[in-house]
């Protein structure tokens, strides 16, 4: 389908997305963490760009985060310093968790990029004065986005960003649904291309190509072959490879709890007199992540949840090495899969060295119990 | 050395501390017995209010460290990872999550909790922490959620930070069924700031040359000015410790024989090796003679009003030296350096402790470059001896003092 | 004035003798299990090379992982800070050295007067030392010492990704099963060696001049890759395995 193959060619060379970006007189904001407020900054006029690593070695990183920081975050500093993301006119740091805290720090004393913003989002997300602070958090990264951009960001602006992102979410809501229920109708690798893809791309062009892919695969006839359903769950999953050897064990994804998949377009943006309130209110009520706190159960009752609405035989935690949030939340997780009776493995990964030969014998004889 | 010698340079107030300790723990052991409630809470956690509520405060961390000196860490974080809990996990949290389960550590676990306070001005760590005890005890949880304060304090920081603590004392109203006592607070903020005053005032000592006590002693002595914050019987310990100090400075009296070299150690202590590290500093004639984790507890004096105790508890508890920017801490070693006037920093590169150890490298660089002295950073964790290897350590320690000692002089490198 | 430098490692034990700031001899042998009669064999043995005896020598130092063992000598002192020395002697200009030896890789910064200024060492893991060679020596039965001319004949080096030398090791035999020649496949492990060692270069931001030390030295193909990963020319004595017992004998005739 040509539509995905734009996606899948999208991810492949992030700098060509990132020249023709800049050729058209746009301004590019780089951001880590799927809390960032990418509808402010495109209200802002300026291209909110997902940063991944390139999974070069570490050499330049060595001097700034030891070896027992989150193999994403040294990446990503890895490749900023070594001039790989020379294309950024900038990067905001929501406040994520402490190895992405302690980067913020060290990339802006780099002071490499132009515009630099921390936007301290609160982790509490469940009382009143937390949806002030995150409306006072919200107000004033808006402000530092109008100086930056020399002009005011209207309602007008604002309305026309939640509309575009809207779209996005919603589309990439119904291909996983359309996934979820003819399972199979796309390859795990091209579905993280088209989400990976909507993270960097132009989000206008995302927003038309997106709907001709729900068009497709709404036609599209369940085939033959159904692998055993899986529900993911974790932080980032940057490699496709994982997926195809997932798929290649007898799996297929029918949905996942990924800050790279569904947790980044969960929730839509609700019609509101107030833009900036109904901003902060998908932030705070989408699919919650372990840095995040709403309840001590709260991503406990979600995965169950994701598992039944997609009727999963497994869920596979695909967690980061030294990911201290993840890890936290993995043994209660796993309690309560337990006792619904839901079968679920757990398999490491770091984001440099690919061990598919050690996930595909994990993969396989998990999908053989389940 | 001669017997007497080395009794006179023991502090006389390590015992009374003890003491002190042991009926702290007792209290929190037999709580239920007297009808008084228990509360976990972190180390950065707003205790003077619990203590104005008649609670007794119990630190989870404290007890991690405990576990750590009496060296039952190994064990405990092994059961933690049976628990399926990863190794690369805080090894206080992974020692106090199996601990409340197989009731181990140096005093056979601790008392259950009534209720939960979590602050996470000193990592994320502790939200998830507490959040499993909350799950195992099934009881209330506050959460004190102290933005990080990169390059300064906002009013927008400033803003739901107190509005949190108002919503804190209708938590604790709510646990205890009891009203808040307003009046009994202020007078528990001026003794818990008093008690911080004392507590600067005898880790300035150390400015001395030499200096009567060293930062081990300090990691020994910061106890009670963490568990024992806003109580009567802190300030008087403090002020004896601090009496005694002085006697000792009068008296010529100093922690390390022939303190040659003065070093700043930096990030929590390896728990359990203190004494060894004590000792093989102490062997190059080298003391340590401040820190940057000790002197945390009363960095917040810069902020705290003493007559407004609760209004200023958010900023003072918002800007402790974990919550600000890497350039900032940086900043606060610098003067460190200058203030104790010392001849190389020691940085503990701590596992278990992201904020903590994150940053460390490019303050090592600044420290080298604006302060001109060696850096020596030591990998390690504060409570998991796993991840020490003693001989790669002692190897780092003799290189680093052979460094300092040649550029004081070079002669010194083949004295002593 | 004769003084002496003995350095045990944990593959090699060196011993080294200065007389009138000239390196008088060295000697080297094998550790074995036991550093304090390892540390009495190379030293009597390099006494009788020179035709002198015990008497003679007016202090001893001791360094290396098994210095402690040295009973006999006036004092001991870490390998850093020998390494510096010894190479500062050798050459007073050189302002960096790279240590790489059985169990150990090290990067020690000098400055203008030859005293260390900074250093660093590798971390709790066996990749880019002399051990990690010898065990991918063995999965290519090769030598040793034949490794660095293989590595020279290298036309297109395979890339070795791992950093950790078990899955290398397995890296390496997929490698062999694949039919790749051994001249690539040894380039490349020197390059991830290379790699890992040249980290700590760049930790202290090593200036040059730049020696390099200890066993591993004597591999050409190592220096070789080295120097590219770090962009300058290495210089190597031939008494670079030595140096650390040199620069012990000088200092020790500073006692």
């Amino acid at each position: 389908m040509k539509e995905i193959d734009i996606f899948k060619d999208a991810v492949k060379d992030v700098s060509a997305i990132a020249a023709g970006i800049k050729k058209k007189q746009n301004k590019i904001i780089g951001y880590l963490c799927s809390y960032a407020p990418e509808e402010l900054i495109y209200a802002a006029g300026f291209h909110p760009m997902r940063l991944f690593s390139s999974k070069s070695d570490i050499v330049l990183a060595e001097n700034h985060l030891q070896a027992y920081c989150c193999s994403m975050v040294r990446g990503v500093l890895e490749d900023s310093l070594s001039g790989r993301l020379d294309f950024l006119d900038g990067t905001v740091f929501p406040h994520t968790c402490d190895s992405i805290q302690r980067m913020s720090d060290i990339w802006r004393m780099k002071g490499k990029y132009d515009f630099f913003a921390d936007v301290v989002l609160p982790v509490k997300l469940n009382t009143p004065s937390a949806r002030t602070y995150m409306m006072d958090v919200l107000n004033k990264f808006k402000n530092e986005l109008e100086t930056a951009a020399g002009k005011e960001i209207t309602d007008a602006d604002l309305q026309a960003s939640i509309k575009t992102f809207n779209l996005i979410r919603k589309n990439l809501s119904e291909i996983y649904g359309l996934q979820s229920q003819k399972p199979g109708i796309i390859k795990g690798a091209d579905l993280s291309a088209i989400v990976k893809g909507s993270m960097i791309m132009d989000r206008d062009e995302v927003a038309e190509l997106l709907p001709a892919i729900v068009d497709r695969l709404k036609r599209v006839t369940t085939p033959g072959k159904i692998g055993k359903r899986i529900v993911v769950s974790g932080s980032i999953c940057d490699s496709p490879d994982i997926y195809t050897a997932l798929e290649a064990s007898g799996g297929v994804i029918v949905g996942d709890d990924l800050c790279t998949g569904q947790r980044w377009f969960d929730g839509e943006i609700l019609d509101d007199k107030n833009p900036m309130a109904a901003i902060a209110n998908r932030y705070i009520d989408r699919m919650i992540c372990p840095a995040k706190h709403i309840s001590p159960t709260a991503r406990g009752e979600n995965i169950i949840s994701l598992a039944k609405k997609n009727r999963a035989d497994g869920v596979i935690f695909i967690l980061f090495k030294f990911c201290d949030p993840h890890a936290f939340d993995y043994p209660f997780l796993k309690e309560f899969l337990d006792r619904e009776g839901i079968k679920n493995l757990l398999v490491e990964i770091d984001d440099q060295q690919q061990n598919l030969g050690q996930l595909s014998t994990r993969f396989e004889t998990f999908v053989h119990m389940i | 050395m001669s017997d007497s010698l080395s009794e006179k340079r023991k502090i006389k107030s390590a015992k009374k501390m003890r003491d002190i300790m042991t009926t702290y723990y007792l209290d929190a052991m037999t709580a239920e017995q007297n009808n008084k409630q228990v509360a976990w809470i972190t180390s950065g956690g707003p205790v003077e209010p619990l203590v104005a509520m008649d609670i007794i405060p119990i630190y989870p961390e404290n007890h991690g460290a405990m576990i750590g000196a009496s060296k039952m860490g190994e064990d405990l974080c092994i059961k933690a990872e049976d628990m399926g809990y990863s190794s690369d996990l805080c090894s206080y949290a992974r020692s106090d999550i199996s601990c409340s389960i197989v009731k181990g550590g140096p005093i056979g676990g601790l008392p259950k909790p009534d209720m939960l306070i979590c602050c996470n001005n000193i990592c994320g760590t502790v939200l998830k922490w507490y959040e499993i005890q909350a799950r195992l005890y099934n009881v209330p949880l506050f959460i004190l959620d102290t933005p990080v304060c990169h390059t300064g304090y906002s009013p927008e920081i400033a803003r739901y930070v107190r509005a949190q603590i108002d919503e804190y004392i209708i938590f604790l109203e709510k646990v205890t069924k009891k009203k808040f006592d307003h009046d009994k607070m202020a007078r528990v903020g001026r003794l818990a700031f008093e008690g911080q005053q004392l507590w600067r005032k005898i880790l300035n000592t150390t400015a001395h040359k030499p200096s009567p006590m060293s930062a081990f002693d300090a990691f020994f002595f910061l106890a009670l000015i963490v568990t024992l914050r806003g109580t009567q019987i802190a300030v008087d310990f403090y002020r004896d410790l601090l009496t005694e100090m002085d006697q000792r400075i009068k008296d010529g009296i100093s922690m390390v024989p022939n303190e040659t070299y003065r070093l700043l150690w930096d990030n929590l202590p390896v728990w359990y090796r203190l004494k060894w590290l004590s000792t093989k500093f102490s062997d190059h004639n080298a003391c340590l003679v401040a820190d940057t984790y000790t002197s945390a507890w009363c960095s917040a004096l810069n902020y705290i009003d003493e007559d407004n105790f609760l209004d200023s508890m958010a900023e003072a508890y918002t800007r402790i030296y974990l919550n600000i920017g890497v350039d900032q801490m940086a900043d606060q070693v610098l003067d460190m350096i200058k203030f104790y006037d010392v001849n190389g920093f020691v940085m503990h590169s701590n596992r278990s402790c992201k904020p903590y150890s994150f940053g460390q490298m490019d303050i090592m660089k600044i420290v080298r470059k604006k302060a001109g002295i060696p850096v020596l950073m030591i990998e390690a964790d504060m409570v998991d001896p796993r991840n020490f290897s003693q001989s790669q350590v002692e190897t780092r320690i003799d290189a680093f003092m052979e460094i300092v000692k040649q550029r004081n002089s070079p002669n010194d490198l083949c004295r002593h | 004035m004769i003084y002496a430098g003995i350095d045990i490692g944990s593959i090699t034990a060196k011993a080294a003798l200065i007389k009138n700031n000239q390196v008088l001899g060295t000697h080297v042998i094998l550790t074995g299990y036991n550093p304090l009669k390892a540390g009495i064999n190379v030293f009597e043995t390099l006494l009788t090379k020179v035709k002198i005896s015990k008497a003679d020598i007016s202090g001893i130092i001791s360094t290396g992982y098994g210095r402690a063992s040295i009973d006999f000598a006036d004092k001991s002192l870490t390998e850093i800070i020998c390494h510096g020395t010894g190479a500062h002697f050798m050459n007073p200009k050189i302002r960096g050295i790279i240590d790489v030896g059985g169990q150990d890789s090290k990067a020690i910064a000098l400055d203008r007067n030859g005293q260390v200024e900074n250093f660093a060492m590798n971390d709790k893991c066996a990749a880019g030392t002399g051990r990690f060679l010898e065990v991918m020596a063995n999965a290519l039965e090769i030598d040793l010492d034949q490794l660095g001319d293989f590595s020279l004949k290298a036309d297109s080096p395979s890339k070795i990704s791992s950093i950790c030398t078990v899955f290398a090791e397995s890296e390496v035999i997929s490698m062999i099963a694949g039919q790749e020649k051994r001249e690539n496949i040894i380039a490349g492990i020197h390059d991830s060696a290379a790699a890992r060692v040249a980290i700590l270069a760049f930790k202290i931001s090593i200036q040059k001049p730049v020696m390099m030390t200890g066993g591993v030295a004597k591999n050409n193909g190592m220096v070789m890759a080295l120097g590219k990963r770090l962009g300058l020319n290495l210089i190597v004595g031939n008494l670079a395995q030595e140096n650390g017992a040199i620069g012990a004998a000088v200092l020790a005739s500073k006692l």
